[in-house]
């Protein structure tokens, strides 16, 4: 690459020569941090994302107690039913929380700033997509403790734990993909009530209030091919009874891994043409 | 040739560049060439498809068509290698207001790939160029305008920029702020850095652009060296205010003078062929024509005037 700077690059920029090229890791984590102290420095921005899963938790499994003595109901706990479900709605929301955060970057036009610099554009994907896994290790951090003072029990041990992290992890991608998508899309907050639409109406038609066999009419079929099914029965699978079919297996593992890398490989794609699109 | 390399040592150049927004053609096939170590003036008013031309020049938005090099790199092919290159201050500081200005001045230099080592002295340095070094570690959102306005500049500073751009860099600031801008855009400038600047400010153009290019509705209408568009106005402009009853009765004295130039509403203007000299004359016949004048002044040609005659009409906010 030496040879194609020339001379009249060399005469007209001799300083930026000097500075190192930025590169895509230290810049998504320059993003990233930025976006960690905004959790800090603007709680009402996060506290959807705390206030949800925890709403969800308590006011679904108390409202839904005897949903467990249905024939085939896989946990004799609502909570262990419901927590999940409310983790999962947690990490969608600090995906899409993210994308009304660019959203508000547009507006303000800050992010004018992000793009004209040399940053490598995918570090403008990684380093929010960092700041939503940060986001999920805090609403994990939180909902799982109050969720096991609630009477939450993980019937696989620590394996269980972990598959639930991954399917938040993977739903925060998802969702951060979708939200960053739609923000460069719309560029205002036309894009955020689409964000929270969509993200209610996928949830809601899988089996997120009610195991799949137990699912009856349209909203069976739905739900029986919605991939976000699939990650719900991956975060439910170490918490469910060792009696359930859906309890820990691999077979139970990666229609829900394969769910997350299509869905989040997709979404993903989705903001970064979304994002080569806002110079046009 | 290689992949970056150019037939333009001028740090800036655009060639027949145009950009639509649906139907609007908002910057209308404009051709600037900006040479090392220039100040540019880019004036016009509000709509006139200045920023827009800028955000073009600095990679936010792609031609309709036409080409742009910016330090030697075409801005639609290798826009990373214009973007290291440049700086930026865009007309509405875009600062982010929960960011202290340091944590700024951080992140501006690691998008920038200054090293770590750098970083803090770096982001010193500039804090106290620009007079911010007391309040660096405040909220940017606590700053005054003109306070965003010189953290702005520090920003495009970080990487120490051959190109700066400044879109309307004191819109809005009281004059001492603006004065002060002034000065840390000369020092800059005498420090080698070519500099963009678009304004809607005659006076700024006037004081600070070694050239400047005026456009209108999109297309450039005038450019040159402040001084010679001015002389090329050639008269001076005499300017009266009469009753409005009297106003068809002035109009016809005047034009015995001159040419009739656009003024302001309420008042008349003539370029006066003569030059100073003949302003009794025309006194004299306004008396004799029964004409009360109420106000009369005589403007040396400015850039207004230059701008004016290339368009018909007044500068927006030109006497702000």
């Amino acid at each position: 690459m030496s040879t194609n700077v020339t001379t009249t690059q060399v005469m007209t920029a001799p300083v930026a020569d000097l500075v190192a090229r930025p590169t895509t890791m230290r810049s998504a984590r320059g993003l990233a941090h930025r976006g960690i102290q905004n959790i800090r420095r603007l709680p009402s921005a996060f506290f959807p994302a705390m206030a949800m899963p925890v709403f969800t938790m308590i006011a679904f499994a108390g409202t839904f107690a005897a949903i467990t003595r249905l024939p085939g109901f896989p946990t004799d706990r609502s909570v262990n039913w419901f927590m999940p479900l409310g983790i999962c709605f947690g990490a969608a929301f600090s995906g899409i929380g993210l994308g009304f955060s660019t959203i508000r970057d547009i507006e303000t036009r800050f992010y004018d700033r992000l793009l004209m610099s040399p940053a490598p554009r995918r570090s403008l994907i990684i380093g929010p997509l960092l700041t939503a896994w940060v986001r999920v290790a805090i609403l994990c951090a939180f909902v799982i403790p109050m969720g096991m003072l609630l009477g939450v029990r993980f019937t696989s041990g620590l394996l269980g734990l972990f598959t639930l992290v991954v399917a938040a992890v993977g739903v925060s991608t998802i969702s951060l993909g979708w939200g960053l998508g739609l923000a460069f899309r719309f560029r205002d907050m036309r894009g955020a009530a689409v964000m929270q639409l969509t993200m209610f109406v996928v949830l809601y038609l899988s089996s997120a209030q009610m195991p799949l066999p137990l699912m009856r009419g349209w909203l069976h079929n739905v739900a029986r091919i919605n991939p976000t099914t699939n990650i719900l029965r991956l975060a439910r699978e170490g918490l469910v009874l060792k009696t359930s079919p859906d309890y820990m297996s691999w077979s139970n593992t990666w229609g829900g891994l394969l769910a997350i890398a299509g869905m989040a490989t997709l979404t993903l794609v989705f903001a970064r043409r979304g994002l080569d699109k806002l110079d046009k | 040739m290689n992949s970056f390399s150019s037939s333009h040592a001028d740090p800036i150049v655009a060639q027949n560049l145009v950009r639509y927004f649906g139907d609007v053609k908002a910057v209308d096939g404009i051709n600037i060439t900006v040479k090392t170590g220039e100040i540019f003036g880019f004036l016009g008013p509000n709509g006139a498809g200045k920023s827009t031309a800028v955000r073009m020049l600095t990679t936010l938005l792609r031609p309709t068509s036409g080409t742009a090099t910016v330090a030697g790199f075409d801005v639609a092919k290798h826009p990373d290698e214009v973007r290291r290159r440049i700086g930026v201050a865009l007309q509405d500081a875009a600062i982010d207001p929960l960011m202290t200005g340091t944590e700024l001045l951080r992140l501006q230099a690691v998008l920038y790939g200054i090293p770590q080592a750098q970083m803090k002295n770096r982001a010193s340095e500039l804090l106290e160029r620009v007079g911010l070094t007391a309040a660096a570690d405040r909220r940017v959102g606590t700053y005054s305008g003109g306070m965003r306005r010189r953290l702005d500049l520090a920003l495009a500073l970080i990487h120490q920029p051959t190109v700066l751009f400044l879109d309307e860099p004191t819109t809005g600031l009281d004059p001492m702020s603006r004065m002060s801008l002034w000065e840390e855009v000369r020092r800059l400038n005498n420090e080698g850095t070519t500099v963009m600047l678009t304004t809607q400010y005659l006076e700024e153009a006037d004081q600070l652009a070694d050239r400047i290019a005026i456009i209108d509705a999109g297309k450039i209408v005038r450019e040159g060296k402040p001084q010679d568009l001015k002389a090329g106005v050639g008269f001076p402009t005499l300017l009266i205010t009469v009753p409005s009853d009297q106003t068809e009765r002035a109009k016809a004295v005047l034009a015995t003078f001159g040419d009739m130039r656009p003024t302001a509403e309420g008042s008349l203007g003539v370029g006066l062929r003569g030059g100073a000299n003949v302003v009794t004359d025309v006194v004299r016949k306004l008396d004799e024509a029964s004409v009360r004048v109420q106000h009369l002044e005589i403007n040396e040609p400015s850039l207004d005037d230059v701008f004016a005659e290339a368009t018909g009409h007044r500068l927006e906010g030109a006497k702000a």
